[in-house]
């Protein structure tokens, strides 16, 4: 199924040479500790936290609106830290999600709403239902549907999942695109 | 409206938080960028070693019912406090060692005590006083008693002290102790 093309003011986005859209109206903060490795797109009040640590983002990584992306901390016996955020390629995150994980595989999508807890583990092409709270330190197998507050598993995905997520989040940055200049 | 926004010094607010009204930040109370605290109907008064999360919400507004005409209600947060990403509290009073979880609804009439864990996605909106570490959990918002409260986040707080003024621009403090 071909998606709908989505417009965005070509004013509101700054485009770089590796394709990365990015919307004007977002906290990057710490921006030099973020890397996304291209075609990825943030949206309106997307929060990334570089100033935390690291946020590393694969290839066609589609962050929507007002979606908080925060490196997760830990406790040790000596004080504490906050570890790198590692995203794969080909993500989805829905609109308003929370995301504390530590590792977030490729083909992975997240619904809206979702609240990933500290230090999650999110393997590959799992995915996360809307309005799900996956507590602290929750790991997630490959191909797992999960939904529920606490989140478990309900399901699993088919073999083509990666397939699936490529086209789906290809086709969405191609569909992606400014209004025609009238 | 006119802002008055009083900080003890330790404290770290960053200035692209959205402050509004009459506001007390207590000493080594960290706001992280994004936050909102509107001080609408009545000061608010946030105590010691709290921790303010982005797009956390503290809002002393005016009830529906009486629109601006009600006296100045304050709004009193104890010490030890978090409120983590997105939540949303309107209670006027919070005692000290609470956890309000990530995209939490907390009501005016709802008055925290001590040590109370309210989950992510949870709303509480009756009128009612939560007796002393109580946890409210799950898609039902089940209840129950904890033996501990959840432990103070001083680390977290002092980590916290040390990065986020190398990144964002703070508010001076403008109160000695």
């Amino acid at each position: 199924m071909e998606l709908e093309n989505v417009y965005y003011n070509k004013g509101d986005f700054v485009e770089t040479a590796s394709g990365n859209k990015v919307c004007r109206h977002t906290v990057l903060c710490g921006s030099q500790n973020i890397i996304l490795h291209g075609k990825a797109i943030v949206q309106q009040d997307a929060i990334i936290r570089g100033d935390l640590a690291n946020v590393r983002s694969g290839r066609y990584c589609i962050i929507s609106r007002g979606v908080v992306l925060r490196p997760p901390f830990k406790k040790f016996s000596k004080g504490v830290a906050f570890f790198p955020l590692q995203i794969g390629d080909h993500v989805f995150f829905g609109e308003g999600s929370v995301v504390n994980a530590a590792v977030i595989g490729n083909y992975v999508y997240i619904g809206k709403n979702c609240i990933i807890g500290r230090r999650c583990v999110l393997k590959d092409c799992c995915y996360i239902a809307d309005n799900t709270v996956l507590a602290p330190e929750t790991t997630v197998p490959a191909f797992a549907h999960v939904a529920g507050s606490p989140g478990a598993a309900v399901a699993e995905l088919p073999e083509c999942t990666p397939d699936l997520m490529t086209e789906f989040t290809k086709s969405f940055y191609q569909h992606f695109v400014p209004h025609a200049l009238c | 409206m006119e802002n008055s926004i009083k900080i003890h010094q330790g404290a770290v607010v960053c200035t692209e938080c959205d402050l509004k009204g009459d506001i007390t930040i207590g000493k080594n109370t960290v706001v992280h960028p994004k936050a909102q605290i509107i001080a609408e109907a009545g000061p608010i008064i946030i105590g010691e070693n709290n921790l303010i999360e982005e797009q956390a919400a503290i809002v002393n507004k005016f009830p529906a019912s009486q629109e601006s005409t009600g006296n100045a209600t304050v709004m009193i947060i104890g010490n030890n406090n978090v409120f983590e990403v997105d939540c949303h509290s309107e209670a006027l009073k919070i005692g000290d060692q609470n956890v309000l979880e990530s995209k939490c609804l907390v009501g005016r009439k709802v008055e925290l005590t001590n040590g109370c864990i309210v989950g992510a996605h949870c709303r509480l909106v009756s009128e009612e006083c939560l007796p002393e570490n109580t946890v409210i959990y799950g898609d039902n918002c089940s209840r129950r008693q904890q033996a501990d409260r959840p432990p103070p986040q001083t680390l977290q707080i002092d980590f916290l002290t040390k990065v986020l003024p190398n990144y964002h621009h703070l508010y001076k403090p403008n109160l000695k102790d």
